[in-house]
């Protein structure tokens, strides 16, 4: 099904003429070396374009020989028709002569005899360079852009003054030769049954291309599809021939899986997955998705907020729901295993069913806080919060895409989710209960009882929610009354009850609040205001209404709630000052 | 000919795919092969080919994924150096040089109906099914004695259901992998207890029917099939749906 949604996206792109046909692969030339009718180097064409500090290639539809354009062997035996990286064309390294070599080679395999003086130039160009070095010494000299050429990485090709053609492979000879190429198939191929489209009797793929751009992934590209030990294979069948995929659906699956990893708006990067997706037909949906979980742009952050706002609007105006709403969305999460790639999740469902799911998300994350945090997070976001040491190496591996999975699927949120955020709440001393992670655990409770209903259980609310049921929830809420009378009594004092006691309180209640009632005494003695004083009473008799004694200990479920009355308390403190 | 149907359960499943058989990704539902193995665990002879005529999915599709370690590394077989006794390098694989991790997208909570009949195989066709290496059977009398006089398709049926009904089985039944053991229940009369399948109906693709060892007995052919999903039911009856390979 992955590949067959995949092969469809390529349909559709192709459909338009955005993804290059068979044969052909979307790729970037640096350089073109104009040569003269006998292979003599002129002249070198720069074809870069500077794109902020960068310098990025110019993009042609470049011929696609195999799969060998998509994958680089260390072997120097894998050149491609007429363009290569400068290392293959100049013949640098110590497998220089098999690179030249092989450079001719396919000329000579997929060209062949030919009276077209531009492919004539080019191989007496290899040729005489294979002969003799010094002939590349013109270029590989050059003042401005010869070390560039000596590192062995720019990708360059060719163009030759007698002909009309801009470069080399635009020229009748390589494109019929391409064509035949499909038309045709190689008569040492195996025969058999697609497995994507069903199709009988095709030439089957031995070896897939490779998929760029995956996070974690070699940068030479991993696979999908790849049996690259024994004991993967099965019924003495070596290869991908132990999943026969026909080469025409293996190329055009490899190309749209690439395609969309390399498009900023279809892919996004969620702690070790990366995520693409795509409707089968072109939809806003689509388009919008990425802002739905990406960390807004620093150019233009509000970019993320407004469509999120429109998804809620989507209710009232009708978008992603009643012009394609039916039509089929496809999510895929991947994550870089060594050389293949392993598939995180995969999701299929219709556009509206995603959209009132992404909806509930959000709905989920909602909670008071102050007015600089940001209005809606991303993922990126939430999963550093309960991370170590807030780094993104950190978030535990596999988390992210279960996370994510669950949002998509509308399920409850995994429990380790649960614990990492209590983890980092209790051994942060500094910030503890941060706005998100709040939010994440509201989001979390409010999701379980959804699905697993308890009639003890009141949802969480918003903001401070003084009748709230909860034993944990009050606790919170009187050790953010506590801390703040503290504050109140100490101003400027370095280490609150916050930072000694916030992890026995929320675990074991029992072991500290007594201690911390009796020390409130000294503090509220200690407070000038004598109105502060008797509001700061009542507040606690409100909360203590509500309990009866301390527990010995909390579990996981209270833990969480103990922290959003902490936090609800606290910025209840914030909110009443400013009304003030 | 009779029919039978088999209810089977279990918490995690896994119907590799063919072209994501390393890093593993379930297919969504049981395929016909699975389905087959789990009939003949419970009883098979030459005599007898079971074939799946239908699925029906009770619970909803659900995923999960996981890493788990595995070997990568085929037993060896011993070398002529060995096989003499010379002492050297041990025969074995050491697992942990050879572990790997990998992850898989399983299946979770399946519980599936499947239905199925078997063929009664006559002495020619079962040719292929017997062994000829001598070592296999008992006497000279044994192994020409193709036929049994006591065996029919009735004995076998019979034999099917005793097993079925009391939960015997030659081998723990499965689903998809060896460690995903499933239980099993015979169905009795799946006209007076229809099944509550999902309600989903699309399109699940091209899936692996069989292989067909037929054809080759070494090197198998696989055979796909395109699996529609229809209020939660997939036909997978030979005779009625195409079958390619």
């Amino acid at each position: 099904m992955i590949l067959l949604a995949l092969k469809e996206y390529y349909d559709r792109k192709a459909a338009e003429g955005l993804i290059a046909q068979d044969g052909w692969i979307k790729g970037g030339i640096d350089f073109l070396i104009e040569l003269d009718y006998e292979g003599t180097p002129l002249n070198v064409i720069d074809l870069r374009e500077p794109v902020g500090r960068k310098k990025i290639p110019h993009p042609f539809d470049l011929p696609n020989i195999g799969n060998q354009a998509l994958k680089h062997s260390n072997s120097g035996k894998d050149a491609n028709l007429l363009w290569d990286n400068s290392g293959f064309v100049f013949g640098l390294g110590d497998k220089g002569n098999i690179r030249l070599q092989s450079m001719i080679e396919a000329i000579d395999k997929w060209i062949g005899q030919t009276t077209d003086i531009g492919v004539n130039a080019v191989r007496n160009f290899l040729q005489k360079g294979l002969e003799n070095r010094d002939h590349f010494n013109p270029v590989l000299n050059h003042s401005e852009y010869g070390e560039l050429f000596k590192e062995g990485k720019v990708k360059v090709s060719f163009r030759v003054l007698q002909t009309d053609y801009k470069i080399i492979f635009n020229s009748p000879t390589v494109v019929n030769a391409l064509k035949k190429m499909i038309n045709q198939n190689a008569p040492d191929s195996v025969v058999g049954t697609c497995l994507v489209t069903g199709e009988e009797k095709v030439a089957i793929e031995a070896t897939h291309p490779v998929t760029k751009g995956v996070w974690g992934a070699q940068t030479a590209g991993a696979c999908i599809v790849s049996f690259n030990k024994d004991a993967f294979n099965s019924y003495a069948k070596t290869q991908s021939y132990n999943a026969p995929i026909s080469k025409v659906v293996a190329s055009q699956y490899g190309k749209a899986l690439n395609a969309l990893l390399d498009s900023s708006r279809q892919c996004i990067h969620i702690g070790d997955a990366s995520t693409v997706f795509w409707s089968k037909k072109e939809s806003a949906f689509e388009s919008d998705f990425s802002f739905f979980f990406k960390e807004p742009e620093k150019d233009n952050p509000d970019a993320g907020t407004e469509r999120i706002k429109a998804l809620f609007d989507s209710v009232n105006t009708g978008s992603y729901m009643e012009d394609d709403g039916d039509d089929q969305f496809y999510i895929l999460g991947l994550a870089p295993n060594a050389a293949r790639i392993s598939i995180r999740f995969w999701q299929v469902g219709t556009i509206s069913e995603f959209a009132s799911r992404i909806r509930q998300y959000f709905d989920d994350f909602t909670i008071v806080k102050s007015q600089n945090e940001p209005e809606y997070y991303s993922i990126w976001r939430i999963l550093v919060n309960i991370a170590t040491q807030d780094k993104s190496e950190n978030i535990p591996p596999n988390l992210a895409g279960d996370f994510m999975r669950s949002i998509l699927n509308g399920t409850p949120y995994p429990t380790t989710l649960m614990q990492a955020v209590l983890r980092r709440i209790r051994s942060d001393t500094e910030k503890r209960v941060k706005p998100v992670r709040a939010a994440l655990i509201k989001a979390y409770l409010n999701r379980y009882y959804r699905f697993y209903p308890n009639k003890n259980y009141k949802e969480v609310r918003m903001e401070l929610d003084a009748s709230q049921t909860s034993v944990g929830y009050q606790l919170g809420r009187l050790f953010a009354a506590l801390e703040k009378i503290q504050e109140e009594a100490n101003p400027g004092i370095n280490a609150t009850i916050r930072e000694r006691f916030y992890g026995s309180a929320c675990a074991a209640p029992v072991t500290v609040y007594p201690n911390l009632l009796r020390l409130k005494n000294h503090h509220l003695a200690k407070i000038e205001n004598k109105g502060r004083v008797v509001n700061f009473e009542r507040l606690l008799g409100e909360i203590m209404g509500n309990l009866n004694g301390f527990p010995a200990h909390l579990n996981l479920h209270e833990q969480g709630l103990f922290a959003i009355g902490y936090y609800h308390q606290r910025q209840d403190f914030f909110a009443t000052k400013n009304n003030d | 000919m009779h029919n039978w149907c088999l209810e089977v359960w279990g918490d995690y499943a896994c119907f590799t795919r063919p072209e994501m058989k390393v890093e593993r990704v379930s297919y969504d539902v049981i395929t016909p092969s699975a389905a087959r193995a789990i009939f003949e665990s419970i009883l098979w002879k030459p005599a007898i080919r079971w074939n799946i005529t239908k699925i029906e999915v009770l619970n909803p599709i659900k995923w999960i994924s996981v890493r788990r370690n595995e070997v990568g590394k085929v037993m060896p077989i011993p070398t002529a150096k060995q096989m003499t006794g010379a002492l050297g390098a041990p025969m074995g694989i050491f697992i942990e040089d050879e572990r790997q991790q990998r992850a898989g997208l399983f299946l979770r909570d399946v519980r599936y109906r499947i239905h199925g009949y078997f063929d009664f195989l006559s002495p020619q066709q079962r040719k292929n099914n017997r062994s000829m290496h001598p070592v296999v059977w008992a006497d000279k009398y044994e192994s020409n004695d193709v036929l049994r006089l006591d065996e029919t398709e009735a004995k076998y049926a019979a034999m099917f259901e005793r097993r079925a009904k009391k939960g015997q089985c030659f081998h723990r039944p499965y689903l998809g992998c060896r460690e995903f053991a499933c239980d099993f229940r015979l169905i009795k009369n799946p006209d007076k207890e229809p099944a509550k399948t999902i309600s989903d109906t699309r399109d699940l693709g091209f899936m692996l029917y069989d292989m067909d060892f037929e054809r080759d007995e070494r090197e198998p052919i696989p055979l796909f099939f395109r699996a529609q999903m229809d209020k939660g039911v997939v036909n997978t009856d030979r005779r009625v749906v195409e079958v390619r390979g």
